[in-house]
């Protein structure tokens, strides 16, 4: 957010600019790394290859970065887009076999802003912790995905697949969903007053209410649109397996949220983040795990990686937001030198 | 200063009867289950008018402000503004008829920036076809005519509100008043948390306030610094007035006996010192 140093000196402003998209940094920087170092890394079919990969699991780190920026946490959006997925799979091929496949494609970001909805409703509605709350429907979707099938939908319609799977003018769908919805939550959270509101009850719920915003609905809202994010990706990951497993969207996927947002600059305590470092957490991701797999890494192994990377990661953030600070701090900038007990409290 | 368009106020003004309050609450009452925490108040505030809300903790002073500004309902007793009679709901309503209240410095988003801090809730819009766009250089350019009206330290209406100072919060919080052209601003405590030049600081913006009409209820038990700058005083003790002074009938050693007045012991103690 170079917008926020107007009137500092060019070198302040370059120095903030560099911090603040030091996401974009590291990532590209690994990207270089891979393409000199890894055969057949840098080829415009592996890049796409990287971007399609990255797509589902970025549609979860949006929702999780919208969460995380309001103040709140989700830990259930991955078994949502599960969940989603194995309820809109079975609707169209079992319950409803006369609903066309396509319906699917407006179904299932509707039940995931449903299944957000209840999350909403309890943090919003009833105040309930959102860690609390997360768990408790974490746990019953992922369960629920196995109590409605035990296994995989195979025959899918073509019309379910194609948005996660199939290319248009030989570019994934699913790129141009993930670049879509990045350019619309970014518009959002920027913006809107929507999007504004997200980051004031993120930075300072009491002061929010204190200026009329309405807290409770906000954050439920902001449950429904993760939900509704978590819904898109359910249909990213069934065209991109065209089959949805029980294990859909299992494993990993709500701790690679979590780490592509936080990777990203997003602040896990509300306010503090973007939708483009979120997007450049996405594409980290997506560039680590092209490159561990084209590297013949064991699957272990690459878990590992993640981890540590995401330790690293935590590690220059916590020194990127103290740099940042030092550079902004306005008695440094502007002012000559501010009483001491004038000076801006932390 | 406009001394000349303001009544002669000693307890309630003596001219007053010929002019419409801008607030009036009259008998109100405010119990908490079997506790009272008002008892009775009847006040009244004149457009652009500074009125000093004393009293030691405990008179009721932060329950009154809460009524008014519409966090709490009252048990009984009626509320008129402009001599209309109201109900004050809620926070909206408050604001709607013209009153803003500033809360020391915690009803400002540390994260947020100056700006979108003084339009929080209120932020003008553009429309861009079906959707609606914040108008960010809109706020950008009026945060900083305010800031620069107020005199606030800010390089840049950019700026987090975080790297202000406690007393430029609450410049912050003012602006509000200030833009929305509110009719009464009430100020809770709005000095006790800062430093000398942080009181200065937010004394000139009670007087840049009564500069431009708008009244204010100035909460405090800190009299020195609301005698600086108040017109009148009201003086509350376990719920209840037990005094009204114009500025020009009392010193601050009579606002402090008035203040301990109610507690004996006080009473005491300010004539064993003599």
């Amino acid at each position: 957010m170079s917008d926020k140093v107007a009137r500092s000196s060019t070198a302040t402003r370059i120095q903030v600019g560099v911090l603040d998209n030091l996401i974009w940094v590291i990532t590209l920087a690994l990207f270089a790394i891979f393409s000199l170092t890894i055969p057949h890394f840098f080829t415009g079919k592996n890049i796409q290859f990287m971007f399609y990969d990255a797509a589902a699991i970025g549609m979860l780190v949006f929702a999780e970065a919208i969460a995380l920026i309001s103040g709140n946490l989700d830990l259930s959006v991955a078994r949502n887009s599960g969940l989603t997925a194995m309820f809109v799979g079975m609707l169209l091929t079992r319950w409803v076999p006369g609903i066309p496949g396509w319906a699917g494609i407006i179904l299932m970001p509707a039940v995931g802003g449903m299944l957000g909805a209840i999350n909403g409703f309890f943090v919003g509605r009833v105040k309930l912790d959102p860690f609390l709350v997360t768990l408790s429907t974490f746990l019953m979707f992922d369960w629920t995905t196995y109590v409605i099938n035990k296994g995989a939908i195979i025959n899918l319609a073509p019309a379910l697949v194609f948005p996660g799977g199939e290319k248009l003018f030989g570019i994934f769908f699913a790129i141009v969903v993930l670049f879509a919805v990045f350019g619309v939550m970014h518009f959002v959270l920027e913006q809107t007053r929507f999007g504004g509101y997200i980051r004031a009850i993120g930075g300072n719920a009491e002061a929010a209410g204190m200026n009329g915003i309405n807290v409770p609905w906000m954050n439920f809202w902001v449950f429904t649109l993760a939900g509704t994010l978590a819904g898109v990706a359910a249909l990213l990951y069934t065209g991109y397996l065209e089959s949805i497993p029980s294990t859909i969207a299992s494993g990993d996927a709500i701790f690679l949220a979590f780490a592509g947002a936080i990777i990203g600059g997003v602040s896990l305590h509300g306010g503090e983040g973007s939708i483009v470092g979120a997007f450049g957490g996405v594409l980290l991701l997506g560039v680590i795990d092209t490159g561990t797999a084209m590297t013949n890494v064991d699957p272990a192994v690459r878990g590992v990686i993640n981890g540590a990377i995401l330790l690293l990661a935590i590690l220059i953030d916590r020194f990127r937001v103290t740099l940042r600070d030092r550079l902004l701090l306005p008695s440094r900038a502007t002012r000559a030198s501010p009483p001491a007990e004038e000076r801006p409290r932390p | 200063m406009t001394a000349t368009t303001r009544p002669a106020q000693s307890g309630d003004p003596p001219e007053a009867s010929a002019r419409v309050p801008l607030l009036r609450l009259e008998n109100i009452e405010k119990w908490f289950g079997t506790v009272y925490a008002l008892r009775g108040v009847t006040l009244s505030i004149y457009p652009g008018e500074v009125v000093g809300l004393i009293g030691d903790n405990g008179a009721g002073k932060s329950t009154l402000i809460k009524i008014v500004s519409g966090v709490l309902p009252q048990t009984r007793g009626s509320i008129s503004w402009k001599g209309q009679p109201v109900r004050i709901t809620s926070v909206k309503t408050a604001r709607g008829l013209g009153i803003e209240t500033v809360y020391q410095d915690r009803a400002v988003v540390g994260n947020l920036s100056v700006a979108q801090n003084i339009f929080m809730g209120r932020e003008p819009v553009k429309r861009l076809g079906f959707l609606q766009r914040v108008d960010k250089a809109k706020m950008r350019l009026e945060a900083e005519r305010l800031a620069r009206d107020l005199e606030l330290n800010i390089p840049s209406p950019d700026q987090q509100v975080r790297f202000c100072s406690g007393g430029e919060m609450q410049g912050v919080a003012i602006s509000r008043a200030m833009h929305f052209r509110a009719s009464l601003v009430i100020l809770d405590e709005p000095t006790t948390a800062l430093a000398v030049s942080g009181v200065h600081r937010v004394l000139n913006f009670i007087r840049r306030l009564r500069d431009e009409d708008i009244a204010c209820l100035f909460v405090t038990h800190n009299l020195h610094d609301v005698h600086a700058v108040a017109d009148r005083f009201v003086i509350m003790h376990q719920g209840t007035v037990i005094a009204k002074r114009a500025k020009k009938d009392v010193t601050v050693e009579q606002l402090t006996s008035l203040q301990l007045a109610g507690t004996g012991s006080g009473e005491k103690k300010h004539d064993a010192t003599r």
